[in-house]
């Protein structure tokens, strides 16, 4: 079964991330021989011992297709992106991290010496009497050694390099990789650059089978704990905030089926400029209540507004960070 | 997109403007910006050389888009869309920047001023940019119109709509016509009867084939928009079973009147408890039966009339009721006819004799003998009962503003001018029909000055003491008034429609169905089959609300996109600058 087109290069890279994605590409099992049969995996950190110093020998444009996933928090992580970028045909923003900034984009909500601080003073298994702090250039008796540089932002793969194709989810569901791989390898047309693949152009609710009603109306806002979920009502009908309304489809809205509300790993929608202050402004808009006192109590037990809307979203919000 | 030809047209009205701004200065600036083909200033862009102006420039300059800084978009918009139309482009192709408004009037820096104004205008500039050619919506206009409420408001408007030759349903709760003037013996300040009044009406209403009256019924649904609604009528469940209908209507009046103040409420008064202390409708009974006596069967020898009973007190209502002062001077009047002997005092706060005629009826009441006293509305009279020895049955004692003094006077019959208050089910009415009430209960108009008889939904209209106490001349105003929109409306046979409304892309709407109950004007729709949401767009009012809360932007106000916004914005925070010249001689 020689196949009659070359084998595509392919590479897969993980920056400021938690793993979660490069698991997700194993998590194609079985078909991992389909890949590896239409692909060389020509770089992939968690699997093989490639080194960069062979990445930046490799000419430009020698790989075809990178999954990258995480954030850039680093001048590691940046030097790789760029680095990548160079020398791959199609760049993938792979997973939420890569996509908007994810998870360790909450960390912008401090700042890196808040960040140190926390860490290499206060943390109640930190040990530290000197106060030491990592610097991107020691001296030792053997010469120098270097760390990467710890940013004060968190930035999203698509504001440090171009970007072709984003790949949203935390992880991204492995049939739309799947799908997305097998449409590159078979050269079917692809979208235009810059545009999100394997999800859909409607959000979760499309999907979601739980029965949603008109009355949307929130008088409280509980945590799942707090409820017992019937299990086939609209979360939001029982007062429990699911990002799905404000999140593109595309997960087979996996947390709802395993009934926990939707958190927004999929991303806004595309007309959506700031996914957070969408979805705030639409639950703002089905608080039960008229007067200001009402609409403060009840607002005052939505525990941690920043990371219900913006969980994955921070670094490419219009946001971006906390200021003060 | 075909290339941006912006016209900019920079008013001074009249020195209104261009005291505190620089318009020189301003048209500098927006000479160098990108787009910006034409600049001019003028005196007047409003008037008609300066309207033309703008028809002429579009014509050989080959204008696509104009923005006129001059002032609020509310008063001048349409008179410059017009003039875009007449120059046969599309009339949405235009931004007003307000620089009189938000800028001159507000600001005495001309610096400060200038720059704001150059900031105002260069957003108006690619704003507009942006803009694009709408089209507005054209539907029919049913020739039908219903009444609800059939007192002398209602009857009004319903004949007039009838005798020009328009079907009206005129739907009335109770089982007769005339409402609350049917209780009513003779009017004020004239003394015409209250009946002739109201049964030449019926008459006529009974004679018109264009008139379906709906008796003892109720309207339970209103939907739809401007010329298309369609209302349920229905039978008040009583005897004769329970009937119900629908009827198509292009417009709704809402006559539905007042109800009297509820004079118990003011505890020491006595009323309900003192047997002779009746409120004005009373006496209008007593006076239409002919028979003006105490409760006992006697003919009273004194009679006291008290003013304001709940009104203008912060306690009930802070309003005048308006119609009391002259009614109580029109029952002094009438007591005096039928009972010469009997003695009237007349306790009042201050005399409203505002009305045409009403200054004049109050000379000649008090040519009649009535002993006016006036008290203060925070200090109300005292009433009690007189004693075996009083030659009277009750004792009024109050502290006259005038004089100063205590004074008491006797009473064998006292009469409450209770006022004016709002229904029960006003707020019921007013959710049927989406209108809004004041904080009294009363509906509210459009614009209190300039569209008395119009309200925020489109082809609802009030009038008469729905909308504040009046009295009858006041409310056949109204009601005739009401007609008169209407029949302008209905005679055209169409309707047009802004442009501006919302619509949902079926395509991005997921259903997931938040937006449903949002809109202040019923305009969203869900289609249950298909799972997404709808806007009718007849019905929108280009709110936004729903356009904020789509959590997925499947919904976009059309003429306030996110890009137009945006570019807004964008204008107005980049840099301007502005260089007060030293002032040369
Ligand atoms: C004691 C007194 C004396 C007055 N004397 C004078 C005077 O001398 N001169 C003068 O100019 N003015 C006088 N007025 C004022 C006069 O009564 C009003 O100006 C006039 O009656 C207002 O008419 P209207 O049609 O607005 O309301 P209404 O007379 O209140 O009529 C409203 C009608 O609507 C009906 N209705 C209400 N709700 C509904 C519903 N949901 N569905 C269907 N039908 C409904 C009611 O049953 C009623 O028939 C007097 C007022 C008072 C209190
Ligand atoms: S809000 Fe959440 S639970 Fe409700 S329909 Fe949408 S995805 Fe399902
Ligand atoms: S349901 Fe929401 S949070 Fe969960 S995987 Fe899907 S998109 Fe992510
Ligand atoms: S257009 Fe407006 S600002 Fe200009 S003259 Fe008329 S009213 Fe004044
Ligand atoms: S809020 Fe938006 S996505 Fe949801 S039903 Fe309405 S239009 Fe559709
Ligand atoms: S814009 Fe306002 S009026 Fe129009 S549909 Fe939305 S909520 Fe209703």
């Amino acid at each position: 079964m020689e196949n009659s087109k070359p084998k595509l290069n392919l590479a897969v890279y993980w920056a400021a991330a938690c793993g979660g994605c490069c698991v997700s590409v194993l998590d194609v099992h079985e078909k991992l021989f389909d890949v590896v049969a239409a692909a060389n995996l020509v770089f992939w950190p968690i699997a093989l011992d490639v080194k960069y110093s062979d990445v930046e020998a490799m000419p430009d444009g020698f790989i075809d297709v990178t999954l990258f996933n995480g954030a850039v928090r680093n001048t590691e992580n940046e030097h790789m992106a760029r680095l990548l970028r160079k020398k791959s045909k199609v760049l993938v923003a792979y997973g939420s991290c890569a996509h908007l900034g994810g998870i360790p984009g909450l960390a912008n909500l401090s700042t890196r010496e808040e960040i140190f601080k926390r860490v290499y003073d206060e943390c109640e298994s930190t040990v530290n009497p000197d106060q030491l702090r990592p610097l991107t250039v020691s001296s030792v008796g053997e010469g120098s050694l270097t760390l990467p540089e710890f940013y004060n932002d968190v930035r999203s793969l698509g504001q440090v390099t171009a970007v072709d194709y984003y790949l949203p989810g935390c992880p991204p569901q492995t049939e739309r990789l799947l799908e997305v791989f097998m449409a590159i390898v078979s050269g079917a047309s692809l979208p235009p650059a810059g545009s999100v693949i394997g999800a859909s152009g409607k959000a979760q609710c499309d999907e979601c089978t739980r029965l949603k009603s008109e009355n949307k109306q929130i008088s409280r806002f509980l945590r799942p704990y707090e409820i017992y979920d019937d299990g086939i009502t609209c979360f939001l009908e029982q007062g429990v905030i699911c990002l799905g309304p404000a999140t593109r489809a595309g997960c087979g809205v996996r947390c709802v089926k395993g009934n926990a509300p939707c958190r927004g790993c999929y991303g806004p929608l595309e007309d959506v400029k700031d996914p957070g202050s969408r979805m705030m402004s639409a639950i703002s808009s089905v608080i039960d209540a008229r007067e200001a006192e009402e609409i403060e109590k009840i607002v005052e037990n939505l525990v941690d507004p920043a990371g219900t809307f913006y969980r994955f979203s921070i670094p490419s919000a219009m946001i971006r960070r906390k200021v003060l | 997109m075909e290339n941006c030809r912006t016209g900019v047209y920079i008013c001074m009205c009249g020195t209104n403007i261009a005291k505190v701004i620089d318009v020189e200065a301003v048209r500098e600036f927006v000479s160098g910006l990108p787009d910006v083909m034409l600049v001019r200033t003028y005196k007047y862009m409003c008037s008609n050389p300066g309207q033309e102006m703008i028809v002429q420039d579009i014509r050989e300059n080959n204008l696509n888009r104009i923005v006129v800084a001059a002032c609020s978009p509310c008063m001048h918009e349409r008179t410059f869309r017009s003039a875009l139309r007449k120059a046969g482009i599309n009339q949405y192709l235009f931004e007003m920047a307000n620089i009189r408004e938000q800028c001159s009037w507000v600001h005495h820096d001309q610096q400060d001023a200038t720059e704001k104004a150059m900031a105002l205008t260069q957003a108006a500039i690619r704003r507009v940019a942006l803009h694009e050619p709408l089209e507005n919506l054209s539907v029919d206009m049913s020739p039908a119109t219903l009444v609800i409420g059939g007192g002398i408001a209602g009857m009004t408007a319903a004949l007039e709509l009838a005798e020009a030759g328009y079907p009206v349903y005129l739907v009335e709760k109770t089982g007769r016509l005339g409402g609350n003037l049917a209780r009513v013996d003779l009017t004020a300040p004239y003394l015409y009867s209250a009946q002739d009044l109201i049964n030449e009406r019926i008459f006529r209403i009974n004679d018109n084939n264009h008139i379906y009256l709906h008796l003892n019924s109720k309207v339970t649904e209103l939907s739809g928009f401007v010329g298309n609604y369609t209302a349920t009528i229905e039978t008040i469940p009583v005897e004769n079973g329970h009937k119900k209908e629908e009827v198509k209507v292009g417009n709704v009046i809402v006559c539905t009147g007042y109800k009297e103040f509820d004079a118990s409420r003011i505890t020491h008064y006595g009323y309900g408890k003192l047997p002779n202390v009746v409120t004005s409708f009373e006496l209008e009974t007593m006076i239409r039966s002919g028979k003006i006596e105490t409760r006992e069967g006697r003919i009273p020898r004194y009679i006291a009339i008290i003013h304001c009973v709940g009104s203008r007190s912060l306690e009930f209502h802070g309003y005048c009721s308006r119609v009391c002062c002259m009614t109580a001077l029109k029952y002094a009047h009438e007591v005096k006819s039928a009972i010469p002997s009997c003695y009237v005092s007349d306790i009042y706060v201050d005399m409203h004799a505002f009305g045409k005629g009403h200054e004049d009826f109050y000379r000649r009441s008090s040519e009649a003998k009535t002993l006016f006293l006036m008290y203060n509305k925070n200090d109300r009279p005292v009433i009690r009962r007189a004693d075996e020895k009083d030659d009277c049955q009750m004792l009024i004692e109050v502290n006259e503003c005038l004089s100063g003094e205590t004074i008491e006077i006797p009473a064998d019959l006292i009469v409450l001018m209770v006022g004016m208050e709002a229904r029960e089910d006003a707020s019921e009415v007013a959710h049927l029909v989406n209108i809004s009430q004041d904080k009294e209960g009363w509906f509210i108009e459009s614009h209190p000055k300039l569209e008395p008889v119009a309200t925020t939904t489109d082809g609802i209209f009030i009038a008469g003491t729905c909308v504040a106490p009046k009295d009858i001349p006041d409310t056949v105003a109204q009601a005739r008034a009401t007609a008169a929109r209407i029949l302008a409306k209905v005679s055209q046979g169409k309707i047009e429609v802004d442009a501006l409304y919302s619509e949902i892309n079926k395509e991005i709407c997921s259903g997931c169905r938040l937006c449903n109950k949002l809109c202040p004007f019923s305009a969203i729709e869900f289609n249950e089959k298909e799972a997404y949401s709808e806007v009718i767009s007849a019905l929108c009012k280009a709110c936004g609300v729903c356009v904020a809360a789509c959590p997925s932007s499947a919904i976009k106000g059309r003429h306030f996109t996110d890009a137009q916004v945006m570019a807004q914005l964008d204008g107005l925070l980049s840099p301007v600058k502005y260089q007060i010249e030293a002032v040369t001689s």
